[in-house]
């Protein structure tokens, strides 16, 4: 297993340098350029000093290789608009990225695998009708819409909850606080990630429970909870593991859409924020960190399937 | 140096007594001196009024940090006192005397002198390698010279009558001790994200990035102190969400960019709807580059051509007004209204285009010497620019001339528009200070590389726009202003489209802002008060 992780790990750097090779071409093919410089009224003497002062006057290769010595010694550079480290702005934007991706992916993962588990069992009956038109509607939703019906419903109606931010301003610390400006993105995301894992529970479940080993359990007379918690649900996981993976990777790169509604400063505005200014390092910044949490999290939903299921090896 | 010309303050002193006299209606217990205001802005700022790239998410924030030499008068947008308490212009036009305001002191309690003006202009804004945002604007000024602890002299290369304005046009001015001793005081991070020093009514208390930044008043403030405890900006980016803010009173004042979003606001009693402006007006360029449009019938043609009223209905639902020049109304001093105004008029706009030798062709679209009238007329996603263009290529389809519009992404439409002038139609705007002087938007020299977007090179104009630089008194700038726009509306270098109005929500319990504009009123912060 050590043997495995460790291939592919050296796996994954060798993925990450292809990815920050083709990205730093594809960047800098693209027309335009950083905003401090390329911008309606700035005068070509004032453009071509700053584009000096990052040094876009060098080469494509020159630039690309001098980048590259500055990551192997752990530095990602400077944003061009934002004027601070890039690994500075990364550390901040993940840590906000990572409360709202782990609030939204634990409410996704269990209240889609029991809402799935529900629909199996009431197969075409009403709760199951009523699960699958609601996660029609999460499926077919735009993010940006629920969004903001929600802040009209909950923070301009009943005034509940904030309609944006992280925290109160100049407040003290209070997980109450920090719960309360979670609930509406981290709900928003998790409708609409939900209906994936609903729909994928509903179907692995249903094909495991007309399965042999089910019908020869339930034959030897055992309660219908053992048969769904210990026989049934283990064997339909791996599946739902694959899809929250995927979730996961989504989720852990940022939601730009849900970030740019409720103001929450995370990874995917900073990145939509980098493109459309041209922000060249911090462009960069975010693919190898997005790029390496996707090698991470893959890692992991392989070892976990051969955690639920002893068919899957990886000696 | 001959006899200074000075410029007259009666007037403004009696506005500023007049406001006095008004504030003074407000007593202690009408306003709550703890309360916070809650503003929005859409990305994270940058807390210097120079760095390249501190736009619009960094503008109002700077106009209350850092002070500047010169003001807007609220009434009329003139200049008037800031940092600087009177000037005078040499005969020449050559050198500006500035008369500082004493006893000012930095966020820090270090006092503000003359070494601080110097060296935000000597050592930033005319630092070359700097590049520095709005530098530019002053690319006529040669130095800053101290002349007293209190008093600093402006040298120029060529006459500016204009320099006032410009020094009330996110010109903040910078502390020499704090970044005299940095290899680039633009890009000192400490400053810029964190902690700035400014002399403005409100201090930077905290900077939380993507999140917020929050302002305390500065008790020191050189005009009193401010009646408001503290001033936070989120940073919200959705312009939705910015709305449901202002609606549900968690927003106090926002800037509206589309009028659509009123929706809902009108009726609400708590919230006023605030209807501005500013020096902004749209346009379409021809490129000058194109022999076809060097053919001023060409040229009015192309705008007879466009119905500009229901433009200003479709695109903007009613909020602006037909633009007829680069000098908007609100510079009641310089505008004239009488200039040929362009009525909608495809009659017209075709005969023109007959007598510039443009014939209808078998297809119905113009041709000349056998060439169809074709034009290639990029645009980008931005505000109303993509509805815009399109509107202006069906007008112009109307009367046979066909424009391939080509939509493109914001930053790359720039590459190819402003920085290559790879176009041969496309539509814009300029928003630029109150100051009649467009010589950086029309020069010659300003064609090709400069701001001079239709790369349009007319000597008479240069004459015109030159004279305008060297009026001394405002009863000779007004002269030369008028002549000047009458030649614009005549020549059309840019067909002018509309001045769109400035649309912002206020909550009512918000008092002492100036409604001339928002750019006006955010330049005095400390007379701002919640209502209790």
């Amino acid at each position: 297993m050590t043997a495995y992780i460790v291939r592919r790990l050296l796996q994954g750097v060798v993925v990450l340098f292809l990815i920050s090779a083709v990205t730093f071409l594809l960047i800098n093919l693209a027309p335009g350029g950083p905003t401090s410089a390329v911008s309606l009224g700035r005068t070509a003497e004032e453009r071509e000093a700053v584009l000096k002062q990052y040094g876009l006057d060098r080469p494509v290769l020159v630039r690309y290789f001098d980048w590259l010595g500055g990551v192997l010694r752990g530095d990602l550079g400077k944003s061009y608009n934002q004027g601070l480290p890039v690994s500075s702005l990364l550390v901040q934007r993940m840590g906000n990225t990572l409360q709202l991706a782990l609030s939204a992916l634990a409410l996704t993962a269990l209240l889609g695998v029991a809402l799935g588990v529900l629909s199996a069992l009431y197969k075409n009956r009403w709760p199951d009708h009523l699960i699958s038109s609601l996660a029609t509607v999460g499926m077919s939703v735009p993010a940006f819409w629920l969004g903001i019906v929600a802040i009209i419903v909950f923070a301009v109606q009943f005034k509940w909850l904030p309609s944006s931010g992280i925290f109160t301003v100049g407040q003290e610390f209070s997980l109450w606080d920090r719960l309360r400006h979670l609930a509406m993105p981290a709900g928003v995301l998790a409708f609409t990630l939900m209906p994936n894992v609903i729909r994928i529970t509903r179907s692995a479940l249903l094909d495991v429970l007309t399965s042999d080993y089910v019908r020869t359990a339930r034959a030897k007379g055992v309660s219908e909870r053992v048969v769904l918690l210990k026989h049934t649900l283990k064997n339909a996981l791996v599946p739902v593991i694959a899809i929250l993976g995927l979730i996961t990777t989504v989720l852990f790169s940022g939601s730009v859409v849900v970030e740019s509604v409720f103001g929450w400063a995370g990874l995917g505005r900073l990145a939509i924020e980098a493109a459309n200014g041209r922000d060249y390092p911090v462009i960069l910044g975010v693919t190898l960190l997005v790029g390496a949490i996707v090698v991470v999290v893959n890692l992991l939903v392989d070892v976990l399937y051969a955690a639920v299921d002893p068919r899957i090896s990886h000696e | 140096m001959a006899k200074g010309i000075r410029w007259k303050f009666s007037g403004i002193s009696a506005a500023l007594l007049a406001g006095v006299l008004s504030l003074g209606g407000v007593m202690a217990q009408d306003y709550d001196p703890n309360a916070t205001l809650n503003l929005a802005t859409n990305a994270d700022p940058t807390l210097n009024p120079w760095t390249p790239g501190a736009v619009v998410e960094s503008n109002l924030i700077n106009t209350i940090v850092f002070d500047q030499l010169v003001r807007y008068n609220k009434k009329d947008l003139s200049p008037a006192p800031g940092l600087a308490t009177s000037w005078k212009v040499s005969q020449d036009g050559l050198s500006w005397t500035f008369n500082l305001r004493k006893g000012v002191t930095w966020h820090d309690g270090k006092p503000f002198t003359a070494e601080d003006v110097a060296f935000t202009f000597n050592d930033v804004v005319l630092n070359k390698k700097l590049g520095g945002q709005n530098a530019g604007n002053f690319s006529k000024v040669k130095n800053v010279e101290v002349v007293n602890p209190s008093t600093v002299r402006f040298v120029l290369s060529a006459p500016f009558s204009s320099l006032p304005y410009y020094l009330a046009y996110y010109a903040g001015i910078l502390p020499k001790h704090v970044l005299g001793d940095a290899e680039n005081p633009l890009q000192v991070a400490s400053f810029n994200k964190k902690n700035p020093i400014g002399t403005g009514a409100f201090r930077v208390a905290e900077f939380v990035p993507g999140s917020y930044v929050r302002l305390v008043r500065y008790d020191k403030y050189w005009g009193g102190t401010p009646k408001i405890n503290s001033i936070v900006f989120k940073i919200v980016p959705d312009p939705n969400t910015q709305m449901a803010q202002v609606i549900s009173g968690e927003l106090d004042f926002v800037g509206v960019s589309n009028p659509a979003l009123l929706a809902g606001v009108e009726r609400n009693p708590k919230l006023q709807v605030l209807r501005q402006s500013q020096n902004l007006y749209y346009f379409v360029v021809l490129n000058q580059n194109d022999p076809r449009f060097r053919d001023v019938r060409v040229r009015q043609a192309l705008l007879y051509a466009i119905d500009r009223k229901a433009m200003i209905d479709s695109v903007v639902r009613g909020y602006g007004t037909i633009a007829t020049g680069p000098i908007a109304p609100l510079q009641k001093a310089f505008y004239v209204k009488d200039v040929p105004q362009y009525t909608y008029s495809p009659e017209k706009a075709k005969q023109l285009l007959a007598q510039a030798g443009w014939t209808p062709g078998p297809d119905g679209v113009l041709q000349k010497d056998g060439r169809p009238f074709e034009i290639d007329m990029p645009t980008g996603q931005f505000g109303y620019l993509v509805p815009a263009t399109l509107l202006v290529q069906q007008y112009w389809k109307a009367i046979g001339v066909k424009a391939n519009v080509n939509v493109m992404e914001w930053n790359a439409y720039i590459q190819k528009m402003f920085v290559n002038r790879q176009y041969e139609a496309t539509l814009a705007w300029w928003s630029t200070p109150p100051t009649p002087d467009v010589t950086p938007y029309y020069a010659s020299a300003a064609a090709d590389k400069g701001n001079n977007i239709p790369n349009y090179k007319n000597p008479e104009l240069d004459k015109l726009l030159e004279e305008g630089l060297k009026a001394t008194g405002v009863q000779e700038q007004v002269l030369t202003y008028r002549r000047l726009q009458r030649m614009l509306a005549e020549q059309l270098p840019y067909l002018y489209l509309w001045y769109p109005d400035i649309i912002s929500v206020r909550n009512e319990r918000v008092g002492g802002m100036a409604d001339i504009n928002t750019a006006a009123a955010f330049q005095y912060s400390s007379e701002w008060f919640i209502k209790r």
